[in-house]
């Protein structure tokens, strides 16, 4: 996983702790949505993980590279107590330039036409970083959003926030490694991990309906792990 | 952006009554849900939920249980939860029903729910009316809208279930008084344009003589003309009440294979129907089997229409016909195979030595009757009769119970047949049996022989049957240990309500769940009505009849007798429904219904009857 700066390595934030480094980007960080963002202390790690306030999030994007590549639509939903209200939930298809690659196009149904019709990245990006004050993101597979979500800040305010992240593909990576036994990538996907938690049939590529399939993994990974309760956000955090 | 939440849209689009809301409305209602995971061994509602929510199953399973820890209900996947609905109890809910408010939901599984606020859904109900009429009706009453419906669908297929006689028959009755000769019979006939006159002595209906009485047993025999109207007349008139519907009128003649009926108010002559008045509004060809029936000379001929039995099964359940409709067709028809092979074994054997009748128990005693289901029946004989008289009813027996064999109704598998020489017995025989089995009530015994308190005569001598049981009737309301046995018994057969559940759990194991429609729908229902019938007097054996009559009565209240009924009738249908798919696959007819061959409503419907059923059986055992 190519990390881009210091401040956003893992390594960084070991060291000096979320909370910290926060505070540090806060007084660096221009007036506006990221500056109000920062401004909201991060949940305290020994949280249990069930009163963890969380923003489940997934990104369409035009491909995999943030470099290159364009954010295409934003869905988050609030995750807390086991419970989502969809009213709170969030999808937008953002206005790009970039023409949509034909087979983009089949797999997120997002026609041009469509596309003209979302509304520009700064919004979204607000809207998402307003959501996320506080919260904790929720993905699956943690490095489009956290690229592509590092790039358009850089993009739009010159700079980068902090956000931490559970990944929902880390966490069943982190069980299936532990057990010694080989296994096939393909059952780290969302759909699979679905399926062997007897959650509904889901059909993914459309950025809401992943994010509340992501939440709902994530609640089933949480019931067969933390029975006793005793798990805590730190243990979670990627 | 139409994929946006489609997941959740077609699943909550997928579950009555929210089937019937427009697109737009959907979206609505899916933007109000809230998403819950509940672990296993919790309870609903979740933390921090106070409001009063529909809950919606997605995944996992739930118990509800009564505050005394009884098993309500078990709910899956797709099913509805509105123990939580109504913020208060509801006063006027009678006793029967558990009132929401005490249950305990309980979760068996991890769950995922959907769920969302009762004043959404309120709002909604208030411009489409399916919504609010769901929510606001506990399961008899959704039963109950659902049987008005099917019985529509009923009424458009076939007019006669729902019509009373009185819409058919002919009024004044062409009468003649019983001293007036045949030649004076035949003028009038000529005269008012009648087949048929009633023979009336002092005003009192005495006997029946029709224009064919007159070819047959006037003209054929060469008796005079001048001879009284009395020497041809039939005297043994069958009549039928003028609030019967139009449908048993039809039946009654079928049965008996006559074609006029004379009509009675409060036991008094009004009127007269005939087959033709009923047929021409009739499409289904009972009748034309029925006199079929009766002209076959052999046992081949009648084993080949008996092969038509399937198909008028399938027919009628195609007509949208009750269940109660098809079990009378269905009844009637055997009673006209079993009438005409007795007729060929007295053609055989010759005339009885004594008096007797052939009984048919079971099923075809009370009218609800299936294609080829098995046969019981039994022989009560005139007390006269001389030990080596037997020989006769033997090969009788013998014979009609084989014939019924070769036309597809198998032998009784627990011998309650007449070619068993305990159910051949004379009158006074009977009489002991049912003190017997009414003062020492030992419960197996009973259990064997609950099938001899639903009896009817099929042929013979009604008088000998009808002293029996009007005196077992006696018996029967004044003794409460017997009937409380009796009870027992019957709530040994318990609907299952955690069968969705269960078939649930099962789909992908090798075991194939079904539901066993007759022993844990249907024979619950039937044994209910035997014990009101017994325990208030009644004589009637129909199942529905007994119900109605019980309505009102110290052992069932009229709402519930409807909710009985409602119940019945259902099932019934379901398994009228089940079996005409079997037959038309050329499978045979049987009683298992596989969960998927039902929608989600009938599977609502389905567990509505199982609710009333239940809470009878509990308010009939708490009575004991």
């Amino acid at each position: 996983m190519p990390s881009t700066t210091l401040t956003n390595s893992p390594l960084f934030g070991w060291l000096l702790g979320y909370e910290a480094k926060r505070k540090l980007l806060l007084n660096k960080a221009p007036a506006g949505a990221l500056r109000d963002f920062l401004s909201v202390p991060m949940p305290c790690m020994a949280t249990p993980i069930d009163k963890v306030a969380i923003l489940a999030v997934d990104f369409e994007t035009t491909g995999l590279n943030a470099k290159q590549d364009k954010l295409l639509s934003v869905g988050f939903i609030t995750l807390k107590q086991q419970q989502m209200s969809l009213k709170s939930s969030y999808h937008q298809i953002i206005k790009t330039k970039a023409q949509l690659e034909e087979s983009n196009v089949i797999i997120h149904h997002i026609t041009d036409s469509q596309k003209e019709q979302g509304q520009a990245l700064a919004t979204v990006v607000e809207a998402l970083l307003k959501a996320l004050a506080g919260k904790v993101m929720l993905v699956h597979f943690s490095r489009i959003e956290k690229q592509f979500l590092t790039e358009a800040c850089h993009h739009l305010y010159g700079m980068a926030p902090i956000f931490p992240m559970i990944d929902t593909l880390a966490l069943a990576k982190r069980r299936l490694d532990k057990r010694d036994v080989a296994y096939d990538p393909s059952e780290l996907r969302l759909a699979n991990l679905r399926h062997k938690m007897q959650l509904p049939e889901h059909h993914g590529h459309n950025a809401l309906n992943d994010a509340i399939a992501t939440a709902e993994l994530f609640m089933a990974q949480m019931s067969k792990a933390n029975k006793d309760g005793k798990i805590t956000l730190k243990d979670v955090l990627l | 952006m139409d994929t946006e939440l489609s997941e959740i849209s077609t699943f909550i689009h997928s579950i009555p009554p929210f089937d019937s809301l427009p697109k737009q409305v959907l979206a609505h209602l899916v933007r109000e849900l809230t998403i819950n995971y509940v672990r296993k061994d919790d309870y609903l509602p979740p933390k921090g939920i106070n409001e009063p929510r529909l809950y919606i199953l997605r995944k996992g399973a739930i118990s509800c249980r009564s505050a005394d820890g009884e098993l309500v209900s078990r709910l899956g996947e797709g099913d509805l939860c509105d123990a939580f609905y109504h913020t208060e109890t509801n006063a006027q809910s009678n006793s029967q029903t558990a009132t929401t408010s005490q249950l305990q939901v309980h979760t068996d599984e991890d769950c995922l729910i959907y769920s969302v606020e009762a004043t959404v859904l309120q709002d909604i109900g208030g411009r489409f009316p399916s919504i609010s009429d769901y929510f606001s009706q506990n399961s008899a009453q959704r039963l109950k809208n659902k049987m008005t419906q099917v019985n529509e669908e009923a009424i458009l297929s076939s007019t006669l279930m729902n019509t009373a006689v009185s819409n058919f028959y002919q009024s004044p009755v062409a009468s003649i008084s019983t001293n007036q000769t045949i030649q004076q019979a035949a003028m009038q006939m000529n005269e008012q344009g009648y087949s048929c006159l009633v023979v009336v002595e002092d005003d009192n209906p005495v006997g029946i003589v029709t224009d064919k009485d007159i070819r047959r047993r006037c003209v054929a025999t060469g008796l005079a003309t001048s001879a009284a109207i009395s020497e041809i007349m039939t005297r043994d008139m069958c009549t039928i009440d003028a609030k019967s519907n139009a449908y048993d009128a039809l039946m009654m003649m079928t049965a008996k294979h006559i074609h006029h009926l004379p009509v009675t108010k409060n036991d008094e002559l009004v009127g007269m129907v005939t087959v033709t008045d009923l047929i021409n509004n009739e499409g289904h060809n009972a009748i034309n089997l029925s006199s079929i029936i009766h002209k076959a000379n052999t046992l081949t001929e009648l084993k080949e229409i008996s092969q038509l039995l399937p198909k008028l099964q399938i027919r009628l359940a195609k007509l949208g016909s009750s269940a109660d409709h098809v079990g009378k067709s269905i009844s009637a028809i055997t009673m006209a195979f079993t009438k005409r092979l007795i007729e060929m074994a007295e053609y055989k054997y010759g005339q009885a030595p004594v008096p007797y009748a052939w009984l048919a128990a079971g099923s075809q005693a009370r009218q609800e009757q299936l294609a080829h289901s098995d046969q019981d029946n039994a022989i009560i004989i005139c007390n006269s009769m001389k030990p080596y008289d037997d020989a006769w009813f033997e090969s009788l027996a013998t014979f009609v119970c084989d014939g019924l064999a070769e036309c597809g109704f198998i032998y009784c598998p627990g011998d309650i047949m007449a070619t068993n020489p305990k159910w051949r017995k004379p009158q006074k025989i009977w009489q002991n049996y049912f003190t017997d089995w009414v003062e020492t009530p030992c419960p197996k015994a009973l259990l064997n022989s609950c099938v001899f308190f639903d009896l009817e005569t099929i042929y013979g001598d009604v008088a000998l049957l009808n002293k029996v049981r009007k005196q077992l009737l006696i018996k029967t309301q004044n003794s409460t240990l017997f009937i409380a046995h009796l009870t027992k018994n019957a709530l040994n057969l318990r609907p299952p309500l955690g069968f969705f559940r269960d078939f649930v759990l099962k789909q992908n194991g090798k075991h194939r769940a079904t539901l066993d429609l007759k022993h844990n729908g249907i024979a619950p229902v039937v044994d209910l009505a035997r014990i009101y019938a017994l325990s208030e007097g009644i004589s009637a054996v129909n199942t529905i009849e007994r119900i109605q009559q019980a309505a009102g009565t110290p052992s069932l209240t009229r709402g519930s007798a409807e909710n009985l009924i409602d119940a019945f009738e259902f099932l019934g249908m379901l398994r009228v429904e089940h079996q005409a798919k079997e037959l038309m696959r050329g499978e045979t007819a049987d009683n298992y219904l596989s969960p998927k061959e039902i929608s989600k409503l009938e599977r609502e419907h389905l567990k509505d009857a199982f609710k009333v059923i239940k809470s009878l059986q509990d308010a009939r055992q708490s009575s004991y």
